[in-house]
């Protein structure tokens, strides 16, 4: 096995040629002098094949799923076809402006609602909004609901928390605070909520309860229907990170575990891409008692034209600019169609598959924690590592030597040296056999050699403490990190 | 594979779901072959009208931009495309360096000295800023101008309900549009501001030049400017007149409108800011062997550390668009983004005068400079009616500036109007005869 990763000695852009040093910007009729540029844009002037080999060569020092193995826990990382692509760059798809006239946008308006109510059966809750840009803005737009909900039944004074599990993505707490709530977070036992726990922490105060199901841990939280009990009981919201939507299509949905509002992340379960990062796109659903706290509009079907609602009086209002991703929903929804009822029901028993196997291989090797049965992702331990004098950030430094990515690491913190790995349904049984195969080789390897992956990628092992301890985040920053004016290309190693 | 992990039927593969949690049929229907569900969608994407049908005038905050193909055909490549955020810097060179650069630009573009890595877009980058004022600033109201789209005011409330804070709204001058430097004052003094936001160009599409006065007025409070990027490619940079934080849309450079998204959310502050930034932020360092590398840092701000305390809660944001942006800029280059701004200032020009000449109708309503985008005022009839009638005539008048939800708070009829690439004479004349026949069909004169 031999991986090498492209290693472009790529300068930043401006470097490739010499900024234009023009006294500022040209003046425009009508517009007072004192608003132009006083000194040009500084950004260099390069040919269209310049830029292109500048891009194409980064692009070759970047792994991507069309190229390797992505077991990301959480992140579901599985193929993005590429008919969906197509699609969305469509004229009459992507040539449309959010303020036109309805008339000329039935055909989207046709997508969104569709979509929405695709996504109603498959979540199981009435209403549907696709106006969040990502899941994290979902789960804040859907606290704000939440929020809304409880100043309406003059009880917003009191219910003044929400409560999740220690195994709670962190954007959960993070949108709760910011949606105005205090968060405690409950110990896991087992690696799933303790019920019992739950039952002393809930009472009058608590707004909401944030749960991810199947949980960070891989694991299904079986007595889901009696903690939607016990946070009913108390008067609380039972809130669902849809996160992990894809190992339930179809077996189980938030509607039938007893949430009242959930989202989901159209860029996991419904295969948009990821982007280095983003967009993602993220959807809002509702029960009929949060239901008209959804963002405006609200998509409407008359006969057979498509309106755009706003009178909705108890609604939050606007959460973004725009209709939201639409250009997103679009893939979401060509791959929803492709799919269909059964599709969607064969990616959940494949990924559950695919990663119990991967787990049952995989924990032969590091411990695995709790119960062995998981759903789309399992936690190892690196904690064995330790006596090697090693750390679970080691292997996956070595792991990217064999050409494949890592997964999650050091989440979540309730097992310590984590490893969090989701192969999704995409992923093939050799590709799984060969990932255990570059596994076990990582794992066998001197401990010299972990110390000193990676190797075979476009730079060696980052320091990211320095990093952050000096920060440079511009190009004016590294002017002034330069040692001496002539000396910017400096030596590198081969 | 089954019988790999002891199991003999799929079904055990769920036997931890509750058999009361079960669902049957969702009622999905059939899946399509790829041919079929490609025919199944162009029927449905067939019944739009693309903009580039009609005599465009469509802007604002989301652009009608032509754009390069070279932009594309890099956004294309599945290593960029299909990644995830860089977790493992080492593997990821490109996505961080691509994120760098634009970083830099932004920086460039603003004159401030670091931005991030991307919000979701200029709405909610606006969002952001306003909190992050409140870290710094004590204080309970926030101020914006009023003449700011009404979409954006919403945003901007939701962001403030969370931690109980207000956002008051500041009057424009009726002649010019511009910030009533006077009201600002007053609110100032009556206390408990904890920031100020004010746009480049604003909500009417005008250059308010009370901006460079602004300053003095707020004293050290917190400001927060939402500029255009093509604007700022031949506008002094904000942090020039005193901001300490520039937001803005960056959907414009580098990827068509797509019905409102994916855009791209621009973040820039000063360094003494850094550290109560929200978003994802790339640093450059070196590797162990002192050669240039780059990875995400200061992640002690973010929600996967800092959980509760995070100075936001996004993880997701919009790197493919930020590559697009920076993408976009490189391939048109310094010298074409800014004649591509004096070229749609100057239609813009042509466009106004034009409709200056249909009775009823003021163009530009606002006495004030302008670039790409100016707003009109009709004297009767409404601004629905106008653009329905421009509709059937071939012609997007522009983008609507009243509050769509019953019971808004009355405003004039006023429309926002832009120059596009493809705005031509034969374009202007098109709009100048469809808004002339409509007033007169609108009624007379009041």
């Amino acid at each position: 096995m031999t991986f090498r990763q492209a290693r472009w000695d790529e300068p930043p852009i401006w470097e490739l040629s010499t900024p234009i040093v023009a006294a500022g910007a040209p003046s425009i009729s009508g517009v007072p002098e004192r608003w132009i540029r006083k000194e040009a844009l500084k950004w260099p002037e390069l040919s269209e094949l310049e830029v292109l080999r500048h891009y194409t060569r980064l692009s070759q020092m970047n792994f991507g799923i069309e190229t390797m193995t992505y077991p990301l826990g959480s992140c579901t990382m599985k193929y993005n076809p590429r008919v969906a692509e197509v699609i969305a760059r469509r004229k009459t798809a992507a040539e449309l402006h959010p303020e036109q006239p309805v008339e000329t946008v039935q055909g989207a308006l046709e997508i969104i609602w569709r979509l929405e109510r695709m996504l109603s059966r498959i979540t199981g809750l009435p209403e549907v909004s696709l106006q969040p840009a990502a899941g994290a803005h979902g789960e804040y737009s859907a606290l704000l609901m939440v929020r809304a909900y409880f100043r309406d039944k003059g009880e917003l004074d009191r219910r003044r928390e929400v409560l999740l599990p220690d195994t709670a993505h962190g954007t959960n707490p993070a949108s709760a605070a910011m949606a105005g709530f205090t968060t405690r977070e409950l110990p896991s036992k087992d690696g799933c909520v303790d019920v019992a726990a739950l039952s002393a922490a809930v009472s009058e105060r608590t707004a909401c309860f944030m749960l991810t199901n199947p949980n960070t841990a891989g694991l299904f939280e079986s007595d889901i229907l009696e903690i939607a009990e016990t946070v009913h009981r108390a008067g609380g919201m039972l809130y669902y990170d849809g996160a992990n939507m894809n190992a339930i299509l179809g077996v189980t949905h938030p509607g039938k575990m007893g949430f009242d509002v959930a989202h989901l992340n159209l860029h996991k379960t419904f295969a948009t891409p990821h982007g280095g990062g983003g967009p993602g796109a993220g959807v809002l659903a509702a029960n009929t008692t949060l239901a008209p706290y959804l963002p405006i509009p609200r998509v409407m079907k008359t006969g057979r034209k498509f309106r755009l609602d706003y009178d909705r009086p108890r609604s939050i209002g606007k959460i973004r600019g725009g209709q939201g991703n639409f250009g997103l929903d679009l893939r979401a929804f060509v791959f929803a169609l492709v799919h269909g009822e059964e599709g969607l029901k064969h990616i959940a028993r494949r990924a559950v598959l695919n990663s119990n196997y991967a787990a049952a291989r995989l924990g032969q090797r590091l411990p695995r924690p709790y119960r062995p049965l998981v759903k789309h992702e399992f936690l190892l331990s690196g904690e064995p590592l330790k006596s090697r004098g090693l750390r679970t950030l080691d292997l996956a430094k070595r792991l990217l030597d064999e050409g494949v990515h890592a997964p999650t690491v050091y989440f979540p913190t309730i097992v310590p040296e984590s490893l969090m790995v989701e192969f999704p349904e995409t992923e093939s049984r050799r590709e799984l056999d060969e990932f255990v195969a570059a596994f076990e080789r990582a794992l066998d390897d001197t401990d010299e050699h972990l110390r000193a992956a990676p190797t075979a990628t476009s730079v060696g092992r980052i320091d990211e403490v320095e990093c952050a301890r000096h920060p440079l985040l511009s190009w004016k920053d590294l002017r002034q990190d330069a040692p001496a004016p002539g000396a910017a290309a400096a030596p590198r190693k081969p | 594979m089954l019988r790999a992990i002891g199991l003999t039927v799929p079904d055990e593969l769920f036997s931890d779901i509750p058999r009361k949690a079960r669902i049957g049929r969702m009622g999905l229907g059939g899946g399509q072959e790829e041919a079929e569900a490609v025919r199944t969608v162009d029927k449905i994407l067939d019944r739009n009208r693309p903009y580039s049908r009609f005599a465009n005038f469509l802007g604002g905050r989301f652009a009608t931009r032509y754009l390069p193909a070279a932009v594309d055909s890099v956004l294309q490549r599945s290593e960029f495309y299909t990644s995830y955020t860089p977790y493992q810097p080492e593997a990821s060179q490109g996505v961080l360096q691509a994120l760098f650069e634009f970083q830099s630009l932004w920086v460039e573009l603003t004159g401030l000295d670091v931005a991030n890595a991307s919000l979701y877009d200029g709405a909610t980058a606006s969002g952001e800023a306003l909190l992050l004022a409140r870290r710094v600033h004590e204080g309970k109201r926030f101020l914006i101008p009023a003449s700011l789209p009404w979409e954006e005011k919403s945003v901007l409330s939701n962001y403030a309900t969370g931690p109980g804070l207000e956002v008051v709204e500041i009057p424009f001058e009726e002649r010019t549009g511009r910030l009533d430097l006077a009201r600002l004052g007053e609110e100032i003094r009556r206390g408990d501001v904890f920031g100020v936001l004010a746009d480049v160009p604003n909500g009417f599409g005008h250059l308010d030049d009370h901006l460079f006065e602004l300053r003095s007025t707020i004293g050290n409070l917190p400001w927060i400017v939402r500029a255009d990027p093509l604007a700022l490619t031949v506008l002094e940079p904000p942090a020039s007149y005193g901001a300490d934080v520039v937001v803005g849309e960056g959907q414009s450079f580098g990827i068509p409108p797509s019905y409102g998204g994916p855009g791209v959310g621009l973040f820039a502050c000063r360094k003494e800011l850094l550290r109560v930034a929200p978003g994802r932020i790339v640093g450059a360092t070196h590797d162990k062997d002192g050669r240039r590398a780059y990875a995400l840092t200061l992640q002690t701000r973010e929600q996967h550390i800092r959980r509760s305390r995070a100075t936001s809660n996004i993880c997701t944001n919009e790197s493919l668009v930020a590559l697009a942006f920076v993408l976009y800029a490189s391939v048109v280059g310094p010298r074409g983004l800014a004649e591509l701004q004096r070229n749609l200032a100057e239609k813009a020009r042509t466009i106004a005068s034009a409709l200056a000449g249909v009775e009823g109708l003021r163009s530009p309503r606002f006495d004030a400079p302008y670039l790409a985008d100016f707003t009109i005022e009709l004297g009767h009839g409404t601004a629905a009616e106008f653009l329905e009638r421009l509709r059937k005539k071939a012609v997007l008048g522009g983008v609507p500036l009243k509050d769509p939800r019953p019971g808004a708070a009355g405003s004039p009829e006023r429309i926002l109007v832009s120059a596009t690439e493809t705005t031509d004479d034969k374009a202007i004349a098109k709009y100048a005869s469809s808004a002339r026949s409509a007033m007169a069909a609108m009624g007379g004169i009041r």
